[in-house]
């Protein structure tokens, strides 16, 4: 499936040094901004960054920003839209020869899963419609983080936000905004995870040699929001992975493969009992619902063929 | 008017000190105002939070920049410009340091005329190593009783309104230190005296200017500079910090450096070297290093040494 | 009754609770958010029997607000800043609608630059919708002023939506002595939602928010909109004055603080007034005769009362949170169309721009604005609109640009 043999064969193929400066006023132990910088290492500053509300909003504030490449903060809605808007222009600045080739930016979206499900969602399904030359990144920490952790459509069923303190948590399910825009036929579609950087750089590797609307979902665990101590930020995402919660997996030429699975899956507790917004499921009322999860999960993965796996 | 400005570092518990002070003063009969200041920094970042007091209707609103007591739970916070620790300090404003180090040792440290009271009064067994996630509430204690005009009565039943959300065990060891610290300032009752409000007669004009229109090229909120977040140093919000062990590292060149969510590690000639003007202090890399090379050191005692 | 420290968010809330609300679609947005999960709690733990749900944005969430109100049910929602703005298109067809909910609004500067501390560019943005307008400067305010917003909205003599306004975190996140009122008795003087004439049912349908063709249709609804605004003035200090009948605490369109014997006064909105009601106290001790109207009716304008309380006093200046570019404060410009061809001997006025993003406003700067007001009603000679912004500040901008754009840092300029 890989048009090009990757030059991520191994880690000590992975970027040793960081193209996003340090000093950004994220928490310690941000998991989104870990995925985010192991993208841009990818990506490379030839790029413009074009933002929705959310966290990483934060990242820019005058007179700091982190980027070697560009910048442009939109709103929580629109972004995509301005992305068109950028594309557009460097479209036209190129046919009239006033911008050099070489000069051309790569235009990024990158928003949070709150706006990425929610608001953005008309946004990014109009810009894959006009099949736009860009790449969308949402970092997924299943909440709305930035206001400190209210439930958006990205939370997981059963988790405990700000706006869902009941007995059971969050009563509605994920959505799965991986089928959504799957849906809408962009040219490549894929998850990642920052626990996971050779999968995440193959992906960017092909999302970037690539054209047309290209759509990644990073899994971006949150110390602040998910109650976990900052250090287990990298093992919470290794654990999603593991437990099989947070599928890696990518979308190209009309199929979807998996990009890890496991031989054996870790019991989804394993994730579970390491964050605070689901200990209230370890009461004896709730138990039914770590097993309703369970069973999802492995519903989920008797469906995936096991053939064609990677790793 | 009385007004108290807490200083600590984001996730100690500043918010929860003042709405401690806070309540056990309006018990105690007063008007009360408190807030925590909000900003974009997140925890271990300088925060602070403030207290106005009053027999009558208070007007005054905003950050308090003439405090006549001020908390800081973090000694780590009096050195660093950017916490604003000593701002608007007067003769009158008593300080007080959640530090073990002597009252003496501060006073002379900082050559100031107020009064600076340090945490040395409190036992030890109340505020070692298991005691530091308490110092918010032992800060509140303290302030409590450096006012004179709260009960022990209105500080208990303060700690009981504002931990309710908290189990049983939690609330006892909050009310145990905060009554210790309440109690170890019996001597200093009452220290703090109101400040004078602004006379109307003799004050300093504000030098105000003509804002000048600038092109718009320095009047867009835009940063034509690349990557410098490089000169915030996010290194100030640590508590704990990473240390390499260079015989045990492998150089392996990427687990560490890829890890960290701050792009605080180097790689240089496949050594890893952490930026300490921007390592937060998560411990991400300590938990990842396959060769566990690097180890966790309070941030204090690595500072001293 | 509870008297407890409270916040400007739980106080809306509270208000909201009190007003036995049915309905609050929901979107977060700082400094609002603790309203929002307050009242999730209490949805949550059944203590509060209404119907609580999140939008995917304040566009939606507006329009199921309004949705709402016209299908029969009393609304509470609330927004700020950025989210205010986002929803303005459904602002403007809810009021049209005639769907008298309440709208909190956590004053909050907008971008660009993006910012959370607080200015009224963002509430004053509304003005115009057919909101009508409440602006809080306490937080026991916050939670009255919701209470009366819904006697105001459901008026049927008035029938439009309010916006309770309050500064975020000088409100929103401060906490203050705050009376809870007795839910029966507040029950009492809300009253239960009458729906007057919108509703949906199957036995009485209606086909309403509908298309005009024409001018004539069109005037005529949006300046019934204006008629019915105009009727909320009297209709408003009704309602408060049985509010404060009720309640003991006094809510007039207009505040005026020592304003009586004053030659000179302070006008502003919101929640930085308090500061100046101090500034006015320090001024008087210093044998200065200076006062404070503060509006808390910015929609409907109060301006016969506003020409009253002006009469006879040599200077006013105006402190206007909020910037129009190319012309200046809101405030300033409705405060002047008042005056203007009115009072017999007409005040000074002078303008002035502070606390635009949160930025403070010093005791110094409203003596300084008195002493300036003096100066100018003894030689007759007005000074020009100013920022409060001091060459300290400035001098720190400068150097915050010169990391943006400077050169050694890789930047262009």
């Amino acid at each position: 499936m890989q048009t090009k043999e990757s030059v991520y064969k191994r880690p000590r193929n992975l970027p040793h040094n960081r193209v996003l400066s340090g000093g950004t006023s994220m928490c310690a132990g941000c998991g989104g901004l870990q995925a985010i910088h192991a993208i841009y290492d990818i990506l490379g500053t030839n790029t413009v960054t074009v933002n929705a509300a959310g966290c990483m909003s934060l990242l820019s504030i005058y007179p700091f920003t982190p980027f070697s490449g560009s910048w442009l903060f939109t709103a929580m809605a629109s972004a995509p839209a301005g992305a068109q808007g950028v594309r557009d222009a460097l479209n036209r600045r190129l046919s009239k020869k006033r911008l050099q080739g070489e000069d051309d930016l790569q235009v990024v979206v990158l928003t949070g899963d709150g706006s990425a499900n929610g608001m953005g969602l008309s946004a990014t399904s109009g810009t894959i419609d006009r099949g736009l030359d860009f790449l969308y990144i949402c970092y997924d920490n299943e909440g709305y983080g930035n206001t400190g952790q209210q439930f958006s459509a990205a939370t997981p069923h059963g988790a405990r936000t700000t706006t869902s303190k009941g007995g059971q948590g969050y009563c509605g399910d994920k959505k799965n905004l991986f089928n959504i825009w799957k849906a809408n036929s962009p040219t490549y579609l894929a998850t990642v995870c920052g626990a996971e950087p050779l999968d995440l750089a193959r992906k960017i590797e092909k999302a970037k040699s690539l054209s047309g609307p290209r759509m990644i979902i990073a899994f971006a665990p949150c110390p602040t929001g998910w109650q976990f101590a900052p250090q287990e930020a990298i093992n919470i995402g290794k654990l999603a992975v593991r437990t099989g919660v947070f599928p890696l997996k990518e979308y190209y030429e009309g199929k979807v493969q998996h990009t890890a699975v496991q031989g054996k899956r870790l019991p989804v507790v394993d994730y579970l009992e390491k964050q605070g917004r689901f200990s209230h499921l370890f009461r004896t009322e709730n138990e039914y619902l770590i097993k309703e999860m369970q069973a999802e999960i492995d519903t989920y993965w008797s469906c995936v063929k096991r053939d064609r796996t990677k790793e | 008017m009385y007004r108290i400005r807490f200083h600590g570092r984001g996730g100690q518990g500043m918010k929860m000190a003042s709405h401690i002070l806070g309540t056990a003063l309006f018990l105690a009969d007063f008007e009360v105002q408190d807030a925590p200041r909000f900003g974009a920094e997140r925890r271990g970042a300088p925060i602070f939070a403030y207290v106005r007091a009053d027999t009558k209707i208070i007007n005054e609103r905003g950050i308090i920049t003439s405090p006549d007591l001020v908390v800081v739970a973090d000694e780590s916070l009096v050195a660093l410009p950017q916490a604003g620790v000593l701002v608007g300090v007067e003769e009158h404003t008593v300080l007080f340091i959640a530090s073990r180090e002597d009252s003496v040792v501060w006073q002379q440290r900082l050559m100031l005329v107020s009064p600076v009271l340090s945490m040395d009064v409190i036992g030890k067994d109340l505020t070692g190593s298991e005691g530091q996630k308490f110092f918010g509430t032992i800060c509140a204690g303290a302030a409590a009783a450096l006012t004179g005009l709260v009960e022990r009565q209105h500080l208990e039943e303060a700690i009981e309104t504002e931990l309710k959300q908290f189990s049983l065990a939690i609330l006892a060891e909050n009310r145990t230190r905060a009554l210790a610290a309440y109690d170890a300032m019996a001597l200093h009752q009452g220290l703090v005296v109101e400040g004078k409000s602004r006379s109307a007669d003799d004050y300093q004009r504000p030098e105000w200017v003509i804002v000048p229109s600038d092109g718009s090229h320095i009047s867009a909120p835009a940063i034509h500079g690349s990557g410098t977040s490089a000169l915030a140093q996010t290194g100030t919000w640590r508590l704990v910090r990473p240390q390499i062990d260079t015989a045990k590292c492998k150089g392996c060149w990427w687990v560490c450096s890829t890890f960290c969510p701050d792009s605080a590690i180097e790689v240089i000639d496949h050594k890893p070297q952490i930026q300490y003007d921007h390592c937060k202090g998560c411990m991400v890399c300590m938990v990842q290093c396959p060769a566990r090379a690097i180890s966790q050191v309070d941030e204090k005692e690595a500072v001293i040494s | 009754m509870m008297r407890k420290m409270l916040t400007g968010n739980v106080s809306a809330a509270w208000g909201a609770r009190l007003a036995n609300i049915d309905y609050l679609p929901a979107f977060p947005i700082s400094p609002q958010t603790e309203l929002i999960e307050t009242v999730a709690e209490w949805v949550d733990t059944k203590v509060l029997d209404a119907t609580m749900v999140t939008l995917e944005s304040e566009h939606s969430m507006l329009t199921a607000a309004g949705a709402a109100a016209v299908a029969g049910v009393r609304v509470f929602s609330a927004t700020s800043s950025q989210g205010l703005l986002y929803g303005m298109e459904m602002l403007y067809a809810i009021a049209g609608w005639r769907a008298p909910l309440v709208l909190v609004n956590v004053s909050r500067g907008v971008g660009a630059p993006i910012t959370l501390e607080p200015d009224h560019n963002d509430v004053l943005a509304a003005r115009d919708s057919g909101f009508l307008q409440i602006h809080c400067a306490t937080c026991q305010e916050v939670l009255d002023s919701v209470l009366l917003a819904f006697r105001l909205a459901e008026d049927l003599r008035v029938r439009l939506p309010v916006i309770v306004n309050m500064d975020g975190f000088y409100l929103s996140y401060t906490r203050e002595p705050v009376v809870i009122p007795d839910h029966e008795l507040s029950g009492k003087y809300v009253g239960e939602y009458d729906p007057g004439s919108m509703f949906f049912s199957a036995n009485a349908p209606i086909s309403t928010a509908v298309a005009v063709l024409g001018g004539e249709s069109y005037s005529y609804f949006r300046y019934e909109l204006h008629r019915a605004a105009e009727k909320a003035l009297n209709v408003y200090d009704e309602v408060a004055a049985e509010f404060e009948t009720l309640f003991g605490r006094s809510y007039e369109s207009i505040e005026a603080y020592r304003s009586e014997d004053a030659d000179f006064l302070f006008v502003m909105i919101g929640s930085f007034a308090t500061k100046a009601k101090e500034a006015v106290d320090q001024l008087r001790e210093a044998g200065h005769k200076v006062g404070l109207l503060r509006l808390r009716l910015f929609r409907p304008f109060p301006a016969e009362r506003l020409v009253q309380l002006s009469k006879g006093k040599k200077g006013i200046a105006v402190i206007d949170q909020n910037i129009s570019f190319g012309r200046g404060g809101v405030l300033y410009t409705e405060v002047a169309a008042s005056l203007y061809g009115t009072v017999q001997s007409q005040p000074l006025l002078t303008s002035y721009i502070g606390g635009l993003g949160g930025r403070d406003i010093s005791s110094e700067e409203f003596f300084e604005i008195a002493a300036e007001l003096r100066r100018a009603c003894r030689t007759g000679v007005v000074p020009e609109m100013r920022l409060l912004y001091t060459a300290k500040e400035l001098a720190g901008m400068r150097k915050l640009q010169g990391i943006a754009g400077g050169t050694q840092y890789g930047g262009r300029f």
